[in-house]
């Protein structure tokens, strides 16, 4: 014996004692007998099939393949392809033993003919028992591995769940394919009528019997009571209690999508919650169908074997015509998770409306795990979105909002409710139609959808809208639907994308366009930066000069058609002449509510005013924190104009008038003109601060934010609520009261408040000053004639100086006690006006190193640069507020004082 | 309401730089040289009425009066490309045309004779004015017809418009060298009691460092008057930009010199501008890189500044008023004053608040200029007291050995006596006495000392 046969020797005597057996209780004598006789059964099948009739050879058994289809087929289609197939074959070099396979099969094919076996014992005769494992081993793997690749197949194709699962899959391997064309229906046939026969070997039978149950089969997946499986009330199928368990776990399974169905049809009955709603009972609906379909194809093949079925086999014979209530569980087990799907769907869908909807059963779609849930919610969803997609459309081009029962995301909103949101107090109640017209929800948004995108999508409809009804300009937006409109609908994310960017782009630019150019939003801004942020210098000047007189007045005193009036001449006077008319008539002057006691000063306002729907960008709000920063300005202006003026005085004051020779006066007025400087020039660093640090570079960040490329409205209000924050909390007025407790003691405009007041009360001071240096020059200069008289009568020779200056000033005077003698009244004032002064000056310079000890611990650079520049040279010696207990009430004494 | 200022230039070289100014004024303003504006300026924001009216034919007229006793300059203008824009009644000459001798007291005597025609122009102008706010007068104060005249001009301007501000660009002689004056020490010096007395502000240009820095920036060996006059005419149009590109601040002649100058008599300012180019004077083509920083600092390099001091070690600034024109970004300001802090690149005075103040402003649209951002700067610095005490010395040289007295002697003022030359010298030695006080830190309180403290002390207990 060679090796060969002693290897195949041992590999069948250990085969055969790990496949049989042991009985217990058997005798060692039996066991022996027992594996010798299945040795020797196993050897027979291996030296049979070891000398084949044939020789091996590839073509013959190609020939004898090619004949037995040319018989078998009336056309020679099925021959061509073997033969295609076969070519194919050859060429494949992994595969060696191509003859045996190919005989192999042909062996298979020969099995067609065969009768279908009748069932005995295995051990019978050894030829039969090789033909009966030749039968089941190629019969059952394959067929089994058949419909493993057909429930994915399916599962992915498009059409789903609407018919049966059929013998052919899609495309599958060479050998496969080989294997599949190498075999016929029958030989699965036969495979299964093995199964049914071994079933039958033990067949109890069963009351009422299968066949009178699958009759009864497609009324119950149809959801309607038959005889046998009645259906009890709405939700309950009964099954008779005489059949055995495992056919009632097999109806449990069948009763599953009879009663999904059941539900899922009085779902579509019930009155729909919204177009989504109905589009997914429309959708569910379709699926439905489609289920009844395959009910109805079920139906057919069942009564189809019950017509051939033959009585006298074991069971009916239904074993033998393929349709059992198991098949039937197989059929109907992808329906019945398309059913449950949609059951569960339909549940969910009870608590949630619109795009919850969608996101609902884009969940499944997208993050499911099984591909067939996915595939079938993803065909749900194509249905469901159209009415959602039809909503965006009208939305997105034409800025309508057609949503009878607020499904979509964006939502309008009842002005009444606005008014109570915090956000519109914050506002002052007026509510804009830009910013509260409508709302984006945003639980309301689906998942099919990104939050950035159904931003862009809100903006567009919202721009569309305003454009139309706030700008007037529907005419446009009706040309732009016509032109763009597009039909949306759900899958391609990208194209929809790019529209949707494109109609983004379309309708910013146009709303741009038509804020900057019908409605000169720039120029309003520019405006309102030049007359009530005082850019416009001149405008400004004039104004406060021609009021100045009259502001001076009780608040009361103010009459409106004054206001007006100068306001008219100052801009006629002015470079605002050449604004445009637009801006001018906007501007107005008025009183501010006046309190008892205020003048003029306090109440004045310029306003600018601004009309929808530009008003949007300009808010109430805006407008009133454009007031505030006016307010103070002008209070800022009004005392660099008090200083001017009165430095004017002075100065043109000492070419003539002021030059005394008295000592104490020099030197007053030397210290007045030190603390006027030291005033003048404070206000010269907080104008600059404010107006070039604070707003110019405001403004310069505004600019560059509204100029930019694809600039939306949105970012034009945020842009320039931006701007006007930073000129309020940065120009000191937005300072909050930070410090516990001591809140009126240091808030900025506080501190300014009290200094810019200490300089009015300077300026007042300064002038009494100088009105008492002019009456006691005027005083002086009548001494001086008579001194001039007297001496020219007593000495003719003492002329003391040359005509020409005589002409111009003061002269001179021996001794001018004598001169003050005169008149008491004016020597006394001089002191008083002296400590007046000083004690103002001493309050300003404590009240200055105060404010700058607070700016010094600014988080603000900005506002620490302003502490910077006006003690540029170190003068002044800033105070920190915590230490402040004693100046407080030196500052309390000095200002007792002054 | 416009605050008009009418300017005064008087003499040959009042007259030049005026010619200059305005021409320089028309271009910036888009004024064509027959007073109409050109085609292209349409650009608005700059108000032409401070320094023009505008005629019945719509064509704007400079509010200008130009005198000279000697009709050399005068004919120059009104043959020049300009000459359409003045108002011919404007123009006063002397009558017999031989001009002042370079002797101020001819100058003077001479405003005495023909005050009437002058003061009527002035009126007049000044009647034409909605709302005047100064004059400015142009001259130099070494010659005769600028500083005579011109000083005769300050006193009557000073009685006639008591509170007019009168603002002066003087030029003073170059007190380094010899110029061609001989007698400008004498002249200068009693231009300079006028200027001191009866002046609100003196803008001071000093020939001699207009020379070097034409020499320097220019490149050139011997400057003509008309390169100088050209540098004078760039410091004033940049020191009048305020005033004619209304912005946030310093709108207003008052506005600009309220910050610079604290007490009256302090009221002498030096200028320094950066950078001249091209554009300013042809043969600057140096292109170099010009930041907000860069100008801030080259402006106070001494070799920039327009008058040669000697500043001392307690020199400083009392104020600086920095006029910066072009594309500047304000954080760049900010920056640029912290870093010239930092380094202490200038000192100030001690007795009271000084910093380097800024005022932005827009430049001219119609004339390019091939820098980014140019500069003036106008400081009150107590340096600029070694120039005074300079023409005092020299005064003294020249009066010891009473030189060159004979035609002095010839004319009004001193017809009697030289208690002029005496009473302007004391005012001048007053004046440099004042500038020296002023680098002190008691400088506003210099005998009361126990207030002083007593003012400490409460800031102290205030700190």
């Amino acid at each position: 014996m060679s090796s060969r046969s002693q290897r195949v020797n041992t590999g069948i005597n250990s085969l055969v004692r790990r496949l049989l057996v042991k009985i217990p209780g058997e005798e060692p004598a039996a066991v022996e007998e027992r594996e010798s006789s299945a040795v020797d059964f196993v050897r027979e099948i291996l030296e049979s099939s070891d000398s084949p009739a044939v020789v091996a050879d590839v073509n013959q058994a190609s020939d004898l393949i090619k004949k037995r289809l040319l018989q078998t087929n009336p056309s020679p289609e099925k021959a061509l392809r073997f033969t295609n197939l076969y070519s194919r074959l050859l060429s494949i070099p992994v595969i060696t033993q191509k003859w045996a396979v190919l005989y192999f099969l042909y062996q298979l094919s020969d099995h067609q003919q065969r009768t279908p076996p009748i069932l005995t014992s295995p051990f019978k005769s050894p030829i039969k028992r090789r033909r009966n494992i030749e039968d089941v081993i190629p019969g059952s793997p394959n067929y089994g591995a058949k419909r493993n690749d057909d429930i994915p197949a399916e599962a992915f194709a498009p059409e789903g769940l609407k018919k049966l699962p059929e013998r052919e899959g899609g495309q599958r391997d060479r050998k496969e394919e080989e294997q599949a064309f190498a075999k016929s229906a029958a030989t699965q046939r036969e495979g299964v009528a093995l199964k049914t026969a071994l079933l039958a070997e033990n067949y109890v039978e069963i009351d009422p019997p299968e066949t009178a149950l699958l009759r009864d089969l497609p009324f119950t997946l149809q959801g309607l009571s038959s005889s046998h499986l009645p259906f009890s009330s709405e939700l309950t199928l009964k099954l008779p209690s005489t059949l055995p368990v495992p056919i009632i776990s097999i109806l449990h399974t069948l009763a599953e999508p009879s009663l999904l169905y059941r539900g899922l049809a009085s779902f579509i009955q019930s009155p729909g919650g919204g177009l989504l709603g109905q589009s997914l009972r429309a959708a569910i609906g379709g699926e439905l169908r489609s289920y009844l379909g395959l009910v109805a194809t079920l139906e057919g093949q069942i009564r189809r074997a019950l017509a051939s079925l033959d009585e006298r086999e074991p069971r009916g014979g239904i074993g033998k015509a393929g349709v059992t209530l198991k098949r039937c569980v197989v059929w109907t087990r992808e329906a019945t998770m398309g059913l449950r799907l949609m059951s569960l769907i339909s549940e969910e869908s009870k608590s949630k409306k619109g795009g919850q909807l969608i996101s609902l059963i884009h969940g499944f779609s997208s993050s499911h795990g099984d591909p067939m849930v996915g595939a079938f919610a993803e065909r749900l969803l194509v249905h469901v979105t159209r009415p959602f997609y039809d909503m965006l459309r009208q939305w997105i081009y034409d800025g309508e909002l057609s949503d009878p029962y607020h499904e979509f995301f964006v939502s309008e909103q009842d002005p009444n409710a606005i008014n109570d949101t915090p956000d519109a107090r914050n506002r002052g109640g007026a509510s804009s139609v830009w910013e509260d017209k409508y709302k984006l929800n945003e639980d309301m948004v689906p998942t099919i959808i990104t939050q950035d995108f159904a931003q862009k999508v809100f903006l567009i409809g919202k721009s569309l809208n305003f454009i139309r009804y706030g700008c007037g300009d529907s005419q446009w937006v009706e040309e732009y639907s016509k032109a763009a409109s597009k039909e949306l609908r759900y899958g391609d994310t990208a194209t929809l994308e790019t529209w949707i960017d494109e109609a983004y782009k379309t309708t910013m630019a146009r709303l741009i366009h038509l804020m900057s150019e019908k409605f000169h939003l720039f120029e309003h801004l520019k405006a309102l930066k030049n007359y009530i942020l005082l850019g416009q210098g001149d405008f400004i000047a004039l104004l406060m000069e021609s009021l100045s007189s009259n502001l001076d007045r009780p608040a009361g005193a103010q009459y409106r058609h004054t206001l007006t009036a100068q306001l008219e001449h100052a801009i006629r006077g002015s470079n605002a002449q050449y604004d445009s008319p637009e801006v001018l008539r906007r501007l107005d002057a008025r009183m501010l509510q006046l309190s008892h006691g205020d003048i003029g000063w306090d109440c004045f306002t310029l306003e600018y005013k601004i009309d929808a729907p530009v008003d949007v960008v300009v808010t109430e709000w805006g407008n009133r924190q454009y007031l505030k920063v006016f307010n103070f300005l002008w209070r800022i202006k009004r005392v660099e104009f008090a200083l001017a003026s009165t430095w004017r005085k002075c100065m043109t004051g000492s070419r003539g008038v002021l030059q005394g020779e008295d000592e104490n006066v020099t030197k007053a007025w030397k210290l007045t003109r030190g603390v006027l400087a030291e005033m003048i020039h404070f206000i010269g660093q907080l104008q600059y601060y404010i107006l070039f640090e604070v707003i110019e570079s405001s403004w310069d960040e505004l600019q560059t934010a509204i100029h930019k490329e694809g600039c939306t409205l949105d970012d034009l209000i945020k842009a320039h609520t931006k701007y006007l924050n930073a000129i309020t909390h940065k120009g000191l007025l937005g300072a909050k009261k930070k410090h516990h407790g001591e809140v009126d003691e240091n808030t900025f405009m506080v501190q300014l408040g009290e200094i810019l007041r200490l300089m009015l009360s300077y300026r007042d001071a300064v002038d009494g000053l100088y009105s008492w240096s002019v009456s006691d020059f005027t005083k002086r200069q009548g001494a001086d004639v008579r001194n001039d008289v007297q001496n020219r009568r007593d000495d003719d020779d003492v002329l003391i100086n040359t005509p020409a200056t005589t002409r111009r000033g003061p002269r001179h005077l021996p001794d001018s006690t004598p001169a003050l003698g005169i008149d008491d009244s004016i020597v006394d004032e001089f002191p008083v006006l002296q400590e007046r002064l000083q004690a103002l000056g001493a309050h300003f310079k404590s009240r200055v190193c105060l404010l700058l000890g607070d700016l010094a611990y600014q988080p603000d650079v900005d506002m620490r640069f302003l502490g910077v520049v006006m003690n540029f040279n170190d003068v002044y010696q800033p105070v920190r507020k915590k230490s402040s207990r004693p100046a407080g009430r030196e500052q309390g004494r000095s200002s007792a004082r002054a | 309401m416009p605050r008009e200022i009418i300017t005064v230039q008087a003499g040959q070289c009042g007259n030049s730089i005026g010619s200059q100014f305005w021409q320089q004024l028309c271009q910036e303003h888009g004024i064509s040289q027959d007073g109409n504006l050109e085609e292209f300026a349409t650009e608005g924001g700059d108000r032409k009425d401070v320094f023009f009216y505008q005629s019945d034919d719509t064509r704007y007229i400079p509010r200008a009066i130009l005198i000279d006793l000697e009709p050399r300059v005068i004919n120059s203008i009104q043959t020049g490309p300009y000459k359409n824009i003045y108002n011919p009644e404007n123009f006063f000459v002397g009558k017999n045309g031989v001009g002042a001798a370079n002797n101020w007291g001819d100058g003077y005597q001479t405003g005495e004779l023909v005050h009437e025609d002058i003061m009527e122009m002035i009126d007049r102008e000044a009647d034409g004015s909605d709302s005047l706010e100064g004059f400015m007068l142009l001259h130099s104060i070494a010659g005769g017809t600028g500083s005579g005249l011109g000083s005769f001009l300050l006193e009557r301007l000073n009685d006639r418009f008591p509170k007019k501000i009168i603002q002066t660009y003087s030029v003073f002689p170059d007190t380094t060298n010899s110029g061609d004056v001989v007698v400008h020490p004498y002249n200068s010096l009693l231009s300079m009691r006028r200027l001191t007395q009866n002046a609100d502000s003196v803008v001071v240009l000093d020939n001699g460092a207009l020379s070097r820095i034409a020499a320097d920036r220019l490149h050139v060996q011997e400057p003509s008057f008309q390169q100088t006059n050209q540098l004078v005419s760039t410091v004033m149009s940049a020191s009048t930009t305020t005033l004619r590109y209304p912005g946030y601040m310093h709108n207003d002649l008052v506005s600009i010199i309220a910050s610079l100058i604290p007490t009256p008599r302090c009221h002498f300012l030096m200028t320094a501008y950066t950078p001249f180019t091209g554009d300013n004077v042809e043969q600057a083509k140096t292109v170099r890189k010009t930041t907000v920083l860069d100008v801030m600092r080259r402006l106070l390099q001494p070799k920039n500044r327009m008058v040669s001091t000697i500043p001392g070690k307690k020199s400083c600034y009392i104020s600086i008023l920095n006029v910066i024109q072009g594309d500047v970004d304000p954080t760049d300001v900010h920056k640029s004053l912290l870093r010239i802090r930092e380094r202490r690149l200038a000192t100030f005075i001690p007795w009271g608040p000084a910093s380097i103040q800024v005022a932005l402003t827009k430049k001219s649209p119609y004339i390019p200029m091939n820098h980014r951002v140019s500069g003036l700067m106008l400081a009150n610095h107590t340096s600029i007291a070694t120039l005074f005490k300079r023409i005092v010395r020299q005064y003294d040289g020249m009066r010891k050995r009473n030189a060159f007295m004979e035609g002095y002697k010839k004319t009004a003022p001193f017809a009697d006596n030289l208690n002029e030359f005496d009473e302007a010298r004391e005012v001048v030695t007053d004046l440099i006495a004042e500038y020296e006080a002023a680098e002190d830190a008691d400088y506003l309180n210099p005998d009361g000392p126990e207030k002083a403290a007593a003012g400490e002390a409460g800031d102290k207990r205030v700190a």
